[in-house]
């Protein structure tokens, strides 16, 4: 695979999925959804599977939490935006861990079992990982400190919370992988360059502006 | 012997559906421990939320839209010795708690919907459904 290919789709795919946790994350929150669950089973999860079907590299889902995460630093609201930068580029990482030994053509992965599976494993530990994550950073950034007690205290609800995701992950892996596997070095450069640099600025134009305005 | 992906990853999948669903029961169980009790307890001694309300003076930050009682004047009223020598776990009925300092205290409300929020604090720090304040 071209570099440069990589380095576009790592942009493109980061920033649909930062551009996700601005607008869509808080969206479903004040509906009383639970958006956490929600934006790491479908969006999170479904975006990493489907990049890691197209351009079968290592590393790229870690660069994508990296660029989701620094678009996030541009989103003003939901509280400690640092944190949360850093939880999502940790779900990136997460998932690179848990699909590591799994083969780059996905022929692991051609049972329906083993969509399921994977799906759950994925979704479950990116969403209670990146949770604890946020947990351990915002007081740490904080004025108040960090206090293992409080996280401990808590962790049987972010183990419950994460069942959701879970769930969630199960039917969104099987989904992604049911889409036509596409051959990315088919595609045109003149056509592929242009698409993913107009949506990968859409997003960051959308979040960027979103975020003057509202300060 | 070698024990293959095909195997050891639903294995490992059902684990992590009996660890979710495992704590969700704990939490379920856990959680209606609190669902009757409508006080709040602070340092050791229950109070109830008309006394809290009726007796502290009010808070609102503009910013943030909320509005409710002072956290500092709620430790005041009951007559801790020296609140900025002690630090102030706020823990929700779901079992979130956070560990604040006098400062954040300073900067802290208690809405109706017994949520507590701080202005110099994120979000995270936010707890609901208050059911105790430790001072220690």
């Amino acid at each position: 695979m071209n570099k440069m290919k990589l380095i576009a789709g790592i942009i493109v795919f980061g920033s649909i999925w930062g551009f996700a946790e601005c607008v869509v994350g808080p969206k479903l929150s004040d509906v009383g959804l639970p958006s956490g669950a929600l934006m790491t089973g479908i969006f999170a999860i479904g975006l990493m599977a489907t990049s890691r079907m197209f351009y079968k590299q290592r590393g790229m889902q870690l660069g994508m939490g990296l660029v989701a995460g620094t678009l996030r630093l541009f989103n003003p609201f939901g509280g400690c935006v640092v944190c949360s930068g850093i939880a999502i580029a940790a779900e990136g990482l997460l998932f690179e861990l848990i699909w590591y030994k799994m083969s780059l053509d996905l022929r692991d992965v051609q049972s329906n079992t083993m969509k399921v599976s994977m799906g759950i494993i994925s979704s479950y530990i990116c969403y209670v990982g990146g949770y604890i994550t946020t947990q351990i950073l915002t007081p740490l950034v904080s004025t108040s400190g960090f206090y293992l007690e409080n996280l401990i205290g808590f962790i049987p609800q972010i183990l419950s919370r994460g069942l959701l995701a879970g769930i969630i992950g199960a039917l969104t892996v099987p989904s992604v992988l049911l889409l036509k596997n596409i051959n990315l070095n088919t595609v045109k450069d003149k056509l592929y360059y242009p698409t993913v640099a107009a949506v990968s600025l859409f997003c960051w134009i959308f979040v960027v502006a979103n975020w003057l305005i509202l300060i | 012997m070698t024990i293959s992906k095909g195997r050891i990853i639903p294995l490992i999948a059902i684990c992590v559906l009996l660890i979710g669903s495992f704590s969700s029961i704990y939490v379920f169980a856990v959680n209606t421990d609190y669902t009757t009790n409508q006080d709040v307890i602070i340092n050791d001694e229950e109070f109830s939320l008309e006394y809290l309300f009726s007796n502290t003076p009010q808070r609102t930050f503009d910013s943030m839209n909320v509005s409710g009682v002072a956290l500092d004047a709620i430790i005041n009223s009951i007559n801790i010795n020296c609140p900025s020598c002690h630090s102030y776990k706020i823990i929700g009925k779901d079992g979130y708690s956070q560990t604040v300092t006098w400062e954040n205290m300073q900067n802290g409300l208690l809405t109706y919907e017994k949520k507590v929020v701080f202005s110099d604090l994120p979000k995270a720090f936010n707890v609901k459904d208050l059911v105790e304040i430790e001072v220690f």
